[in-house]
């Protein structure tokens, strides 16, 4: 049985100018580099990392809005057609997307119910009424007040521009959505709602997530299965629950360790292990393994061959030379 | 030009809802010139070509005249009052469709270039660079000497007029909208592109659009009347304000009425148009807020 | 620095090629270019050497190189008017305009930008109000209704000035004036907008809060940095001086460049017009050059882009 969504190989490169001019020399930035991803119907995927590792990309890639340089996505076992056709434009109404600034994605000019509408008007011929209806019904799956189908953009609170984004995007009942840092825009206060909410429509409507975020502590919350990227690569992909309890590759520990938590004490000591410094440019990617230059376990063959994806006993992936050394142990 | 759309606010900048005095008179004056270009064949008292030899070069009323010709007459014994308001007419005229070509064209190539990127968007972008390069007035000059003059040549050079600036407008604001904005998130909802540039870019850039045609619609009165001055513009027995300057200029020693009146109706709406946009700019114009 | 310097000159090279292909395309649009330039009693004979000489009984691809070629030489055709070449009729006519139009420069400037810092520095006061409301007149008055207003007041009532021709220094005092006073009024403008906004930058606050006095404030950060957005104003004025002198050259019947272009182009002697629609070009681009390399040399940042890979 093909999955949902199927991603094999992916990758999108950049020809960039590194400086101005005529005669700038050109390089070629690897945003994403040897991508593999699968979702089944109504899972959640946590895609995560640092900004710049290429988890956006990743995700626009998944949506059809950016062509790969190479590498397939499969929608339902069929290939993604290309942007702008209309093959492409009718497939939208199955995949949608959740933005980080839910201001930046509405239209400040219209009122929201009329934006909510939007979808329809682009992939149905239904009657103004009906269409009026089911946005009334979206809205109220999504906990808006009927009263604000005339509201503007910006007479809503931020929470309630994400709710909006998120009705239109339900409006033609997608297979998928593509959330990219969905709640990372609002106040913590209002992050919970907007997850719980996230849990409550796939509990209900059967969707499934690709979830982008930095957020380590939501991706747990809401994800079945996680890929944790760095510099265009997946170093370690596994089940939600025990990749956060144990994870294997160094820089999953460094992500993970990072994760603030309340210690009443008397719990386990978790380890101490900080990231130091900033991630490589990602145009001049280093030799070998990406991470070796900030891995306190990097050896000789880290610095010249690079890693590729290992499964570990219990599903596991991990792209990492090192994982299998006693001193790393999953049971560290 | 590009430069003078950053020169600062003349009036200063209230919210309130009282109107600053100065946007009062212009808009006064505006609509008074709008009632005479509209209303010209009723309001005019004389024919434009009609001959009143007995009062060859009458004075204006207010300079011991009389009320018959309000403001005087030329050599010929035409009344300057009639003139005026066919002139008015004539050179608001081209002035409109003038700055509606330009807006168009301009906005259009602009979505073209910010929709195709690439080898579309570097001809647009030399265009533009070109355009801005030299000054109009010369390209004109030298268009009207290739091809010759007759007024809708006249009026489609006039709407090449400043393109460059809506060019420049509607392809930074489409590649801002599509980089991370509304835009891209309805492309993406699988609107067409018509859906995209009509329904939602354009009514949300259509108010710098309209500020920059408070600029451009001015810039075209200049443009044509000097133009029209040299003799290069609309052509007798057509008649604008230029060239009612121009020809007034040669009785400048004994009948300068001819050439005043015109002279001031060109002044006072060009002004007119600059405070009422410079009004408009501050209170419409969103990338300044 | 260098590679910057490189870039623009081939952008100003481009514009070059851009405006003579413009001609090209233009006059082609137009009919028959050898009908068109040589007059209509032309000799079938000299009509034929011209179509010669410039390749039209060649493809339209080989027309446009031998018309470049001819056009870098400085060879537009003969005047139909006088059978002269048209690059020496212009340039006889050069002296002319740079007689009136580079003092009417230097009134821009010396009184445009004193104008426009004085303005800043005293905001609000009567004299920023004037300068503003002289600014505003400066846009919006044409040249052409300044130069009859001038003529009007110094030659017909006070009868100083003689109101056209070109019989000595007084005759060139109104085109000066009109050109220069309302440039002035504009350069003033421009110069008191970027002064008020480099006076509004945080590291002016920073310079007075440090306790420097005013005057270092002014002299050391304000007016070096606001040097910089003036400078294009004075670029693009020194590029269109030319195409200001136009009309105004026309109403005072001054020799120069622009009168002939009006003359040229109401006649239709079409080798003129190319020619000096190159000439202004040329003069355009070398002015716009100019600011950009006067850009680099005053803004560390144009230079540092450039010279950072």
């Amino acid at each position: 049985m093909s999955a949902l969504l199927q991603a094999n190989d992916l990758r999108r490169h950049y020809r960039v100018r590194s400086g101005e001019g005529f005669f700038a020399p050109k390089s070629v930035l690897r945003a994403v580099d040897g991508v593999s991803l699968r979702l089944e119907r109504g899972r959640t995927l946590g895609l995560v990392g640092e900004s710049g590792c290429g988890k956006s990309t990743t995700g626009k890639l998944v949506l059809g809005l950016v062509p790969p340089t190479s590498g397939t996505v499969r929608y339902r076992g069929q290939p993604l057609p290309p942007v702008g056709t209309s093959a492409w434009r009718g497939l939208r109404r199955h995949i949608q997307m959740v933005y980080q600034d839910p201001l930046g994605a509405l239209d400040r000019r219209l009122p929201i119910g009329t934006q909510i509408e939007e979808p329809l008007s682009i992939h149905e011929q239904v009657s103004p009424v009906e269409r009026r209806d089911r946005a009334r019904a979206a809205m109220e799956s999504v906990g808006l007040q009927p009263h604000q189908y005339e509201r503007y953009p910006h007479e809503l609170s931020g929470g309630q521009r994400q709710r909006v984004v998120l009705a239109r995007a339900l409006m033609t009942s997608p297979g998928l959505l593509v959330c990219d840092e969905p709640i990372s825009a609002l106040d913590v206060s209002i992050q919970a709602q907007v997850v719980n909410l996230l849990l409550d429509l796939q509990e209900r409507l059967g969707i499934a997530y690709l979830f982008i975020s930095h957020d380590l502590k939501v991706v747990r919350q809401v994800s079945h299965d996680v890929a944790v990227m760095y510099l265009g690569r997946i170093v370690e992909q596994g089940e939600a629950e025990s990749l956060f309890a144990t994870p294997a590759h160094p820089y999953t520990r460094a992500l993970v360790a990072a994760i603030p938590t309340v210690n009443f004490g008397g719990g386990r000591q978790r380890e101490r292990f900080l990231l130091q410094g900033d991630p490589p440019n990602p145009v001049n990617v280093p030799s070998g393994c990406a991470f070796h230059t900030r891995c306190p376990f990097a050896t000789a063959q880290c610095r010249a061959e690079t890693p590729t994806l290992q499964p570990l006993p219990g599903g596991r992936m991990v792209a990492c030379h090192r994982v299998h050394e006693p001193a790393l142990g999953v049971a560290a | 030009m590009a430069l003078v759309e950053r020169a600062p606010a003349l009036t200063v900048r209230r919210r309130g809802p009282a109107l600053p005095l100065g946007v009062v008179l212009a808009s006064a004056w505006l609509a008074l010139m709008v009632v005479t270009a509209l209303g010209a064949d009723v309001l005019t008292p004389y024919s434009i070509t009609a001959l009143d030899l007995k009062a060859r070069l009458a004075p204006p009323a207010l300079m011991g005249g009389t009320w018959a010709h309000p403001l005087g007459t030329d050599e010929l014994g035409r009344d300057v009052l009639s003139r005026l308001i066919m002139s008015i007419r004539m050179s608001l005229l081209i002035a409109l469709f003038g700055t509606l070509i330009a807006a168009t064209l301009g906005t259009g190539l602009g979505f073209l270039a910010a929709h195709f990127r690439k080898a579309v968007e570097q001809v647009v972008l030399m265009a533009i660079d070109f355009q801005a390069s030299m000054p109009f007035m010369i390209i004109a000059l030298a268009v009207l000497a290739f091809l010759g003059n007759s007024l809708p040549l006249f009026i489609a050079l006039m709407g090449f007029h400043s393109w460059e600036r809506y060019a420049r407008i509607s392809r930074g604001l489409t590649l801002a909208a599509n980089e991370q904005g509304y835009a891209a998130a309805i492309r993406q909802l699988g609107a067409s592109p018509a859906r995209i540039y009509g329904l939602h870019i354009l009514p949300n850039i259509a108010s710098t659009l309209i500020v920059s045609m408070t600029l451009t619609f001015p810039e075209i009165i200049l443009l044509e009347s000097g133009l029209s001055f040299l003799g290069l513009g609309v052509q007798p027995p057509l008649a604008s304000l230029g060239n009612m300057v121009g020809y007034g200029r040669e009785y400048i020693t004994h009948a300068p009425w001819i050439m005043l009146a015109p002279a001031a109706a060109i002044v006072l709406t060009t002004l007119s148009i600059s405070l009422l946009g410079d009004w408009l700019r501050d209170r419409l114009d969103p990338t300044l807020r | 620095m260098l590679s910057f310097a490189i870039s623009r000159l081939l952008r100003a090279g481009l514009t070059i090629l851009f405006v003579m292909t413009f001609a090209f395309v233009v006059l082609r649009l137009s009919g028959d270019p050898a009908l068109l330039i040589m007059s209509v009693d032309a000799p079938p004979e000299a009509i034929a050497a011209f179509r010669e000489s410039w390749g039209l009984n060649q493809p339209i691809w080989d027309q446009y190189l031998a018309y470049i070629g001819h056009a870098l030489t400085g060879d537009f055709g003969k005047s139909m008017r006088d059978g002269r070449p048209a690059i020496a009729l212009v340039m006889e006519r050069v002296p002319a305009t740079l007689a009136i139009t580079l003092p009417a420069l230097a009134l821009k400037i010396g009184l445009g930008i004193p104008a426009g810092i004085y303005a800043a520095l005293h905001r609000n006061s009567m004299a920023d109000r004037l300068t503003m409301a002289a600014s505003v007149a400066g846009f919006t008055m044409p040249s052409f209704v300044l130069a009859l207003l001038l003529v009007l007041v110094f030659a017909v009532q006070l009868g100083w000035l003689p109101a056209s021709g070109s019989n000595g220094l007084s005759s060139a005092i109104l085109p000066v004036l009109t050109l220069g006073t309302g440039g002035a009024a504009i350069m003033a403008r421009f110069t008191r907008s970027a002064m008020l906004e480099v006076l509004g930058q945080p590291y002016i606050r920073a310079a007075s809060a440090k306790g420097v006095t005013w005057r270092t404030v002014v002299t050391h950060h304000a007016l070096p940095n606001a040097a910089i957005p003036t400078v294009t104003i004075v670029g693009f004025m020194v590029g269109s001086l030319v195409a200001g002198a136009v009309v105004v050259e026309s109403v005072f019947s001054w020799p120069g460049i622009g009168r002939l272009l009006v003359s040229a182009v109401a006649n239709r002697d079409l080798a003129v017009v190319q020619c000096i629609l190159m000439v202004i070009a040329a003069w355009m681009v070398m002015a716009n050059l100019a600011v950009d390399l006067a850009y680099g040399w005053l803004d560390p940042r144009v230079r540092g882009t450039a010279a950072a890979h």
